[in-house]
């Protein structure tokens, strides 16, 4: 049972790393919304929006990029 | 009134019987209430996402004119970098901006879908809890008005994002909950698994060396998990104790750390168990109990900025006969300020140019316009009625009526008389007993067998854990707030149900609240010498005309059902409105304009003529509505003893025929939201508990200080962010229902106390006599605290039909 001595403390090291981790998805907002993205599965995006009228915000700044 | 009321397809309100506007849904023809809604309903099936309407949960909100043109007032934050968000790498910025109207899973997938497509945006994340919308995107590329404008086409309000602060704190707070959640949880798995060992150990016998190491790593494991998830446990009881008081958390505090120094001993010691699974596992359904009542409370204050969106975010500044739109918080003293028709005025001042009819409702609730010349005083948040004009402005934002008011609010809600609750009194004596039970029993047994010491006083302990008492309350309140919910009551603040038993007087506000704030028709006569009309057919002449009247009083007329095709050459003028039904002129309005020969008559919200050439016709007498069921709900209130008050700023008729409808005897008119304190003030000091019902921005400061507080549908937000309960139902009969889930939660709450004190005395001899193992007492904890959440969960199921609470009242009468 010597083995015990081994991979308990492996799987504290796994702990602090998953407590890290955690803590780091929660720091960056990868909680902050739990639900809309279950429903991406659902509700998948195969149409793009039309361009809205006057969209020129758009096309002047990618004319701009293009000279 | 007609007999099959339409819902509006986008925003789900009544679609007003005139309007005949429809949109090619998947399922055919369906109507919508305005040209707003059809358009964002448009734009979001042609897009192809009308699954959004398939699986959204909740309505949308009714577009504004305002959002249409939102692009435009935007346009000039354009180039200001400091509100671009925060830079990234690569000429990135994180923008946070509060959107209004996000309610539901669905909207947060439209808005990221929208937004996502769009070239210059990388990231979208939608906080449907706080209503925050985090965008990663590139301004080189798109303007921040752009994404304004989008947001705005699919029906929700972007706000600037200037005062974030408050909102911000909100996110953190939620964020610091969910990591003590999660250390806790992770922690809880780890010492249970530990634990598991350490059970078996015992029970088919184990090593010591393994025995000890396995305690030494949940020692290792726990600590941290008290420390950080713990710690908040420990500050509450601490700041419960230093005022004297002997908090829910006190309990919960001592017996972590009581099992956490028992098991550092035993382990110490090297004999005894150690109980470190007991901690974490407390510690984690605590923080997970707390972080559900969170999260309930963030959803409901979605409205923290409510008194700032109370106020045009946008100015126009009028400088040599020139205008220049500005943030209306960049306005100070001395600076000419036009003001469009129906717009909301951005700062108190004097009128300089023009006169106009002013709606004050929100703010003093007079529900009629106020006219204002040249000199008279507009204050900021009041809305223009009729014509354009420009004032001087004569206090700086900060110093404006409204913004006193919410210094007022904040005031009020600090000073909120703190309620103890039921199981905290029980508690207090609960735990005082508890210590000193195991503080005689160690004494017993340190004189008779000191090997039985640690083992009988941890039983005590364990055994008489404040669990079910610490459930007794919660459970019952979280059942009872499910089931207030699926009849359309949020319950904001938990206290309050249990409160609401000692409620000895109700204060009603009068307009929003006992009336339903839009004119209607109180009475109609007809002029005995015409025999060819009935009421019926000068009803529909009457709602011809007013078809297209954006007036007020208009709004009497929407129920009657007529079509448009019938109407010709309709001339909207000041005071009454006429046109041609059947080839025969007719005019609408006050005696003035149909030249009726009678003294106008002033009571109510006033009487419209219907004239033709000959004379008149008919009369409608006007008074502001009373809401659905106010007079029953008046009377069941009375029938349980409570005395009825009205709180009104409105003038003195108008609140005599209120009062005079639902039978209320005691009634104050003219009320500023200050008297209204001090008479809230007054009552609580002669040792009553009220309860305040309102709607308006005025009543806010009031809601606050009562002991409990409801508003009704169509509230506005900042009295929405007051109160304790809020009604979103139309009908008053909730407040009566609200009162008997009250009763029944605080019953179910007394059955929890009584069985946790019972269990309590039944085991806590055993355990003293040391005849109780510790893994019994474990189990005994778990069985008592399961069967208050099961007691509980009576209360969400027995659902009463509102209706039926209703009529089992009126009936007895």
């Amino acid at each position: 049972m010597s083995i015990l001595y081994v991979l308990i403390p492996l799987a504290l090291v796994l702990l602090a790393l998953a407590v890290w981790a955690l803590l780091w998805a929660i720091k960056n907002g990868q909680f902050d919304d739990l639900e809309s993205h279950g429903w991406s599965v659902v509700l998948d995006d195969d149409q793009k929006p039309p361009p809205m009228e006057e969209d020129s915000s758009v096309t002047e700044k990618e004319e701009q990029a293009g000279q | 009134m007609t007999e099959n009321p339409r819902f509006c397809f986008h925003c789900g309100e009544p679609v007003p019987a005139n309007c005949m506007l429809t949109i090619e849904a998947k399922d055919g023809l369906q109507p919508v209430c305005c040209s707003g809604c059809e358009a964002v309903a448009n734009l979001i099936l042609q897009s192809g996402q009308s699954r959004y309407y398939q699986f959204r949960t909740e309505n949308a909100i009714k577009p504004t004119e305002e959002d249409g043109a939102i692009e435009d007032s935007w346009k000039r934050y354009d180039e200001r970098s400091s509100l671009w968000g925060s830079p990234l790498k690569n000429g990135r910025y994180e923008l946070l901006l509060q959107v209004e109207g996000i309610r539901c899973a669905a909207c947060a997938w439209l808005i990221r879908s929208q937004l996502e497509a769009r070239q210059g945006i990388d990231q979208v994340q939608v906080d449907v809890a706080t209503g925050f919308v985090r965008i990663n995107w590139q301004p080189d590329k798109l303007h921040l008005s752009r994404i304004a404008a989008i947001l705005a086409g699919v029906g929700y309000r972007p706000h600037l994002p200037l005062a974030g602060a408050e909102s911000m704190g909100r996110q953190t707070e939620r964020r610091y909950a969910l990591k003590r959640l999660g250390v806790a949880g992770l922690g809880m798995m780890q010492v249970m698994m530990f634990a598991a060992g350490l059970y078996a150990g015992d029970a088919m016998g184990i090593a010591e060396g393994p025995e000890r190491f396995l305690q030494l790593i949940s020692l290792i494991v726990t600590t941290p998990v008290l420390l950080y998830s713990g710690r908040v446990f420990y500050s509450s009881a601490w700041r419960s104790l230093s005022h004297r008081r002997v908090g829910m958390d006190v309990p919960v505090a001592l017996a972590i750390s009581i099992a956490f120094i028992m098991s550092c001993i035993n382990f110490l010691t090297g004999n005894g168990h150690v109980y470190f699974d007991s901690v974490v596992m407390f510690i984690f359904f605590l923080s997970l109990g707390r972080y559900a009542e969170l999260v309930i409370r963030h959803q409901n204050l979605q409205t923290g900025l409510a008194l700032a969106r109370l106020l045009p975010e946008w100015a126009e500044l009028v400088r040599d006969e020139q205008t220049e739109k500005v943030p209306a918080t960049d306005l100070r003293i001395a600076d000419q300020v036009r003001v469009r028709a129906g717009q909301t005025f951005p700062a108190d001042g004097l009128v300089t140019r023009g006169s106009t009819e002013v709606d004050e409702a929100l703010l003093t609730g007079e529900s009629r316009p106020i006219k204002k010349h040249i000199g008279d005083m507009v204050i900021a948040g009041s809305i223009n009625r009729s014509q354009t004009i420009e004032f001087e402005v004569s206090k700086d934002p900060d110093d404006s009526t409204v913004s006193v008011m919410g210094r007022m609010l904040l005031k009020s809600q600090t000073h909120r008389s703190r309620y103890t609750r039921l199981s905290e009194r029980y508690a207090g004596w609960f735990v005082a007993v508890v210590l000193v039970v195991a503080g005689l029993t160690a004494l017993w047994w340190l004189t008779h067998d000191v090997t039985m010491l640690f083992p009988a006083t941890l039983a005590v302990l364990v055994i008489s854990c404040p669990c079910a008492l610490s459930l007794a309350t919660p459970a019952a309140i979280a059942s009872s707030s499910r089931a207030l919910l699926e009849q359309g009551v949020l319950l904001t603040r938990s206290e309050a149900l249990e409160i609401l038993g000692s409620i000895d007087t109700v204060v009603f506000d009068k307009t929003g609240t006992l009336t339903s704030g839009s004119p209607s028709i109180v009475n109609t006569v007809i002029n005995p010498a015409l025999e060819e009309y009935d009421e019926e057919a000068v009803l529909h002449i009457a709602a011809l005309l007013e078809i297209d009247s954006s007036h007020p009083i208009s709004k009497a007329f929407t129920d009657i059902q007529v079509e448009r095709g019938a109407v010709r050459d309709i001339i909207n003028h000041e005071n009454g409105v006429e046109g041609r039904v059947d080839g025969t002129l007719y005019r609408l309005g006050n005696a003035a304009f149909t030249h009726v020969n009678v003294i106008d008559f002033t009571g109510g919200l006033g009487r419209l003529w219907l004239v033709d050439d000959n004379g008149w016709i008919a009369r409608f007498d006007l008074d502001d509505g009373l809401r659905d069921s106010a007079v029953e709900t008046m009377a069941a209130l009375r029938e349980r003893g409570l005395d009825l008050i009205i709180l009104s700023g409105d003038h003195p008729q108008a609140v005599a025929s209120v009062a005079d409808r639902t039978g209320i005897n005691s009634w104050h008119a003219e009320q500023s939201p200050r008297m209204k304190m001090d008479f809230l003030e007054t009552l609580q000091n002669n040792g009553k508990t009220v309860l305040m019902v309102g709607d308006g921005i005025n009543d806010a400061p009031v809601l606050s200080l009562a002991n409990v507080s409801m508003t009704v549908s169509g509230a506005s937000e900042l009295a929405n962010s007051t109160a304790d309960f809020i009604i979103t139902g139309k009908s008053l009969k909730y407040i009566t229902y609200i009162l008997e889930t009250g009763d029944r939660t605080r019953a179910v709450i007394r059955q929890n106390l009584w069985w946790a004190l019972a269990y309590n005395l039944l085991a806590v001899p055993f355990a003293a006599a040391g005849l109780i193992v510790p893994w019994m007492a474990a189990l005994g904890m778990s069985l008592s605290s399961l069967l208050v959440v099961l007691n509980s969960g009576r209360l969400a199921k027995r659902k009463l039909d509102i209706e039926q609470t209703f009529s089992r009242r009126t009936v007895t009468q």
